[in-house]
């Protein structure tokens, strides 16, 4: 393998690449990353097993050939290098880097010893707008919890069906929604769950960009993917298991009906809860009670040691009063990822769930559980 | 030789060939998933194992199996989602075991651990299902129906006061006949549910399709039947499914919180179906059960519960099991906030609190809600001075227990009662 390209280049592949690495040292080939020279375009991949990441740029190519090296050491080393013409070059299983005055060799491992990152045999494939995606899991990435014994909750569910894309994260205590409208329609509907950290890796890698991303559906696989600008060529591909099950029968949880229901400024009310969250006791609980009549809900929580607090916030309102408590920071989760300035919050008793909704358009929800009394 | 032992045989050849790292890395959690004369199916836990075993193993394997067993000429390898897996999830969420001390009261949804095709709740079985003097019976027959639905008592009516364990039998029933090997569809539902259902396919114009979707089960549990009292409709669209499911002796299963005869406006051609085929009482259970009842629950929550706490919880609080649950509940977030043992005082000063709760529950209002709604009458008639027969029977009901269990005096409950002479209550307090 002998090839040149711009330190510039190299150092943003490497930067996308490398989370894909593991710190594990039960494998040591895994903490490598694999050069794969193959007519002028160089690949850079990364794996742990769970998921493998790929990138391609285009290089001034001598002799095409592979091969593995350390990622840290290297992306440290590239990374201190000025923006010039790098030359690299393996010879006797080592990497020779040159780049104006610098001169390195790093030992190196055979690619043979790389895994083969296995390549998704296409069921169904899906074209989105990676910032609208981005966006969107953003909103719901941090629910899923691991603290749980069934597995498929620990994911988030892409469920396609028809030009429509849901996006589900639970964690049992709360629930939420977000709908996507695709381009290219869906033959049918079909669904999968992918794990949390790979949804946090699709925002890592590809919310910088305004392209479509290519999503394909195989069996135990699933693969992300944009391609260059001008070939018809990936550019980054990121490979990663799904997980096994049936998605629980969430639509369920979602109140189909409220007893009240309140239209709250978003920021006001969100100021309202974080102060309240300075007084919540151990079980970080807040009282709100919701009074219609009066058109305004009024926060509560107090703490043995530090006092108690309180504070009004008020809206347009229908419906009962009803008193009802929760965890304060699953209320603002709900709040921060409603993106509109007033919020549409309904609930119906002290043990039912409350749903927060945005203003104006029906594309996300919240559900969440309250803290019994 | 088995296919379990094949495998691990192959697997002590094959370590002997490769690094250790190696072989930890991808043969970990590999099994044979199928074995039929020659051709041997390798299942293994993700894509990347698949990838690796198939190009880099292939050849040893193979070989490897074909020393063990000469028919062997074929090797095929398939992903297989194994437990391995999760139980390396479990040990992550160890961490976060602290987390959940705080959200102990936080309410979780309950839909999540729901089986979607049968609304089953795995967590019922009849191996924590504890039997005692009180429940032998209904406990007999539900064993005896999941051994051959349908021909044995059809329907099996279940009826018991709330909290004695009705729901944990009708879906332990449910959760052993889906999991035994002919695989009969079964569905449990709420009647709740059912009439909520019942009534979005009348909006949507889709009584077809709820037919159709009950109309092929193979076993039918209704929770709760008493809630069906008063809605017609749905009693009807009930009786039709119950008749067609019947005929087809397929096995359906009931539960209320009274006799059939005691449920209020229930057409009687359905009161004569449930009295038809098996009907069974769950009593209170004695103190031994109850005891016996708490140490299995402390236990699968992994709670310690010393002998005399637990006799005495068992002792005090007698009316359900869902009661004990509650207070067993309460003493472990007790204990998870102080970090103290329970002792015998905690557990006195958290029975005094509920036993004044749960009392202060039974009031007037209440009371007299519950009496006008059993016997068809409204709250005015009985509050008015009709001297109707019905009406006067309800009064005198109201007069007893307001006598009986709330201790009023009798003037108080003549005055409570619409402004009656105080002789008339005693009167009517003697005629009960």
């Amino acid at each position: 393998m002998n090839i040149v390209l711009l330190q510039n280049k190299l150092k943003e592949g490497l930067g996308i690449i490398g989370r894909g690495t593991s710190k594990s040292t039960s494998l040591p080939i895994l903490k490598n990353i694999l050069f794969n020279v193959k007519d002028d375009f160089l690949n850079i991949s990364a794996t742990d097993l769970e998921i493998a990441i790929k990138w391609w740029t285009l290089v001034k190519s001598g002799k095409d050939g592979s091969i593995t090296v350390p990622y840290n050491s290297l992306s440290s080393f590239v990374n201190l290098l000025p923006d010039k013409k790098i030359n690299l070059n393996v010879e006797n299983n080592n990497l020779f880097i040159d780049c104006e005055d610098y001169k390195t060799q790093i030992n190196s491992i055979s690619a043979d010893e790389f895994p083969i990152i296995p390549i998704v045999k296409e069921k169904e494939k899906v074209k989105i707008n990676s910032n609208m995606l981005c966006d969107s899991l953003l909103q719901i990435i941090d629910i899923p919890s691991l603290s749980k014994v069934k597995p498929e909750i620990s994911g988030v569910l892409f469920f396609f069906n028809k030009g429509e894309l849901k996006l589900v994260a639970t964690d049992s205590y709360r629930l939420a929604e977000k709908k996507v409208f695709i381009k290219n329609q869906t033959t049918g509907s079909f669904s999968f769950i992918i794990p949390q950290r790979t949804a946090r890796e699709v925002v890592n890698i590809f919310k910088d960009f305004s392209k479509d991303i290519d999503i394909v559906f195989g069996d135990n696989q699933i693969l992300f993917k944009v391609k260059m600008d001008d070939f018809d060529q990936s550019q980054i591909e990121l490979t990663s298991k799904i997980i096994e099950g049936n998605y629980p029968n969430y639509e369920a949880i979602i109140p189909k009906e409220y007893k009240t229901q309140i239209v709250l400024d978003r920021e006001e009310f969100l100021n309202k809860v974080k102060a309240a969250s300075v007084f919540t006791s151990k079980v970080n609980e807040v009282n709100l009670e919701f009074s219609p009549e009066q058109g305004e809900v009024v926060i509560k929580s107090s703490n043995n040691d530090l006092g108690n607090y309180t504070a009004k916030t008020s809206g347009r309102a229908e419906g009962e009063e009803v008193k009802i408590s929760f965890n304060y920071r699953f209320l603002l989760d709900g709040l921060l990822s409603t993106k509109s300035s007033e919020i549409i919050f309904e609930v119906s008793d002290e043990s039912s769930p409350g749903v927060i909704k945005p203003v104006g358009r029906s594309d996300f929800l919240y559900v969440v559980m309250p803290i019994k009394n | 030789m088995k296919k379990e032992n094949l495998w691990k045989t192959t697997l002590a050849q094959i370590q002997i060939d490769i690094s250790e790292a190696n072989f930890n890395t991808w043969f970990k959690g590999t099994s044979i998933s199928a074995l039929n004369n020659k051709k041997a199916v390798i299942g293994v836990p993700n894509a990347f194992a698949k990838e690796w075993i198939e190009n880099k193993y292939h050849k040893i394997i193979l070989k490897a199996l074909k020393k063990l067993d000469k028919d062997i000429k074929e090797v095929d390898y398939a992903v297989i989602s194994n437990p391995l897996a999760i139980s390396e999830e479990k040990k992550k969420v160890k961490k976060n075991n602290r987390e959940k001390a705080s959200t102990a009261s936080q309410m979780e949804f309950q839909e999540l651990s729901v089986d979607r095709e049968t609304g089953l709740n795995p967590k019922y079985s009849f191996n924590n299902f504890i039997i005692g003097p009180f429940n032998e019976l209904a406990h007999a027959a539900g064993t005896a129906i999941t051994e051959s639905p349908g021909s044995i008592y059809n329907p099996l009516f279940l009826y018991s006061k709330t909290g004695l364990g009705k729901t944990h039998l009708l879906q332990a029933m449910g959760n052993k006949i889906k999991d035994s090997v002919d695989g009969k569809k079964v569905l449990y539902i709420p009647a709740q549910k059912f009439i909520s259902e019942i009534i979005s396919a009348i909006r949507g114009n889709k009584m077809d399709d709820f037919r159709r979707q009950y109309r092929d089960i193979d076993v039918l549990i209704i929770d709760d039947i008493q809630f069906l009292s008063g809605k017609e409709k749905t009693q009807e669209e009930f009786f039709h499914t119950f008749n067609d499911l019947y005929e087809k002796n397929k096995q359906i299963i009931l539960s209320s919180d009274r006799h059939p005869k005691s449920i209020a406006s229930l057409t009687d051609r359905l009161r004569s179906r449930f009295e038809g085929g098996m009907l069974a009482d769950i009593g209170t259970p004695d103190i031994e059960t109850r005891s016996a009842i708490l140490k299995t629950k402390a236990q699968e929550k992994n709670f310690f519960l010393p002998d005399d706490v637990c006799y005495y919880i068992a002792e005090n609080v007698q009316r359900s099991i869902r009661e004990l649950e509650g207070i067993l509940n309460k003493l472990i977030i007790h204990h998870q906030v102080t970090k103290k043992n329970i002792d015998i005082n905690i557990v006195k000063s958290f029975l005094k609190n509920i036993s004044q709760s749960s009392f202060s529950s039974f009031t007037f209002d209440k009371l007299l809600k519950t009496v006008a709604s059993f016997y068809d009458t409204s709250e005015k008639e009985i509050m008015g001075s009709s001297r109707k027969r019905e009406i006067v029977k309800s009064r005198q009901v109201i007069i007893y227990f307001l006598r009986k269990e709330l201790n009023y005096s009798y003037p108080y409950i003549a005055k409570k009662i619409g402004g009656k002479d105080h002789t008339t209550i005693i009167y009517s307090y003697s005629k009960m």
